[in-house]
């Protein structure tokens, strides 16, 4: 009798499982900022490159970058892209668009408060665009599952930046995310491509907790004014050579300039016995 | 025991910090975070909005020389969750307010990090929560 009931328990439990999807990942989720606070935060210090593979041509525009010209009006309301957005402050809601008929997900759409900023995962196995399609902030995107990690490919985003001290992204970028649910954290695994401004992937992770009340506070009401009384037309940049903050933070942490400058190799173990040099001359 | 909760009250708040989003530029970047200064004057305008509102107030600097400051404060949103409304503060009001000066200092940018208004002493920014990213 007991063995009966066991097995009907587990019947039970098989048919209800869902067919495709493993994980839920509907609700509202906001940030966890242990990881990398000031990043994500308030911001980094000027001049703080370290952890990007960053080529030539990014060093060029970082150093030609005025922190400042976020102010001019064209920028104030411009959003993050999506290989930027999740390193801000954010809340974001994830639901599912399923198919009427069969019931299997079509979609996971995404709404982030931070600029509120609409998002598509496409799961129905279509292929991305054509590269002439114009590109958005969210880009396109399209997913699937491995075991419990949703895998999310993003093309067509538009340009912007990796990090508000000036690491510029281009058009080029290309997107793979992991989303990986452990009961009420959500972990969101990015690597990012671009060939016009990194040498080699750029890979970045950040926590993410289930709003068990919800937040109420979804609205980004983005208005253009004169925020610091300037010239309308200006737009701030230093020439080469001349940015007087390029080297604070590594002034801040007792670094070598080159190695915070130095992109993909500082990334590596590898690179200790070059930083000790450094250090040490 | 006092040392948990120092450990968990920042953990609170930056989860609290967290549930209003805003985001614009770096304020390290931008300000100097660990410099305070004071200025008094009049209200000129308040801009209440995403990213960022901007209150800017006419006050003379450290030389008496009179400058319109550009403070910058929270988003709407955020300034919302903390009883701040577009009707708090008028074109006039004289205020005092406490800020990290901006890195260029001919921008007469600034960070507001606590204000008050003399003629009724409405505050902000020594009660809890009274904050802004």
């Amino acid at each position: 009798m007991r063995y009966l009931v066991v097995g009907v328990a587990l019947l039970t439990a098989v048919a209800a499982a869902p067919a495709r999807a493993q994980l839920n990942l509907v609700g509202e989720w906001t940030g966890r900022y242990h990881e990398d606070q000031g990043d994500r935060v308030p911001g980094d210090v000027q001049g703080d490159f370290t952890g990007v593979p960053l080529n030539d041509a990014a060093r060029k525009y970082a150093e030609a970058f005025d922190v400042t010209r976020v102010a001019v009006l064209e920028h104030q309301c411009q959003p993050y892209n999506v290989a930027h957005i999740y390193r801000g402050p954010i809340q974001f809601r994830i639901w599912e668009e399923k198919d009427p008929a069969t019931q299997e997900i079509i979609a996971y759409r995404q709404f982030s408060g931070t600029y509120m900023q609409w998002r598509t995962i496409w799961m129905d196995g279509r292929a991305h665009p054509p590269a002439y399609v114009p590109h958005t902030h969210m880009g396109f995107s399209t997913g699937e599952w491995h075991g419990d990690i949703l895998t999310v490919n993003t093309t067509h985003i538009k340009k912007e930046f990796y990090r508000r001290s000036g690491i510029p992204s281009s058009d080029l970028t290309t997107l793979v995310e992991h989303y990986i649910r452990h009961g009420n954290l959500l972990s969101h695994v990015m690597i990012i491509t671009d060939p016009v401004y990194l040498s080699e992937p750029y890979v970045l992770s950040q926590e993410f907790v289930l709003m068990e009340r919800g937040n109420q506070n979804w609205l980004y009401n983005c208005t253009y004014v004169m925020e610091v009384p300037m010239d309308k037309n200006d737009v701030p940049y230093y020439l080469p050579g001349r940015n007087p903050f390029i080297e604070d933070s590594a002034k801040q942490f007792g670094l070598p300039f080159e190695a915070v400058f130095g992109g993909a190799p500082t990334l590596y173990p590898e690179y200790q016995p070059a930083l000790e040099r450094l250090m040490t001359r | 025991m006092r040392i948990r909760w120092l450990l968990i009250a920042p953990a609170a708040a930056l989860t609290v910090l967290a549930g209003a989003a805003a985001a614009h530029h770096s304020f390290t970047a931008t300000y100097f975070e660990d410099r305070t200064t004071e200025i008094e004057g009049k209200l000129l305008q308040f801009m209440f909005r995403n990213p960022h509102s901007f209150v800017h107030v006419e006050a003379p600097d450290e030389n008496g020389q009179l400058h319109r400051w550009a403070v910058e404060w929270g988003g709407a949103g955020q300034l919302a969750g903390q009883g701040v409304t577009n009707q708090t503060l008028r074109v006039g009001d004289v205020v005092s307010i406490t800020r990290n000066p901006g890195r260029d200092p001919s921008d007469h940018r600034i960070r507001m990090q606590y204000l008050r208004r003399n003629s009724d002493g409405f505050e902000w920014g020594r009660n809890p929560g009274e904050t802004f990213n």
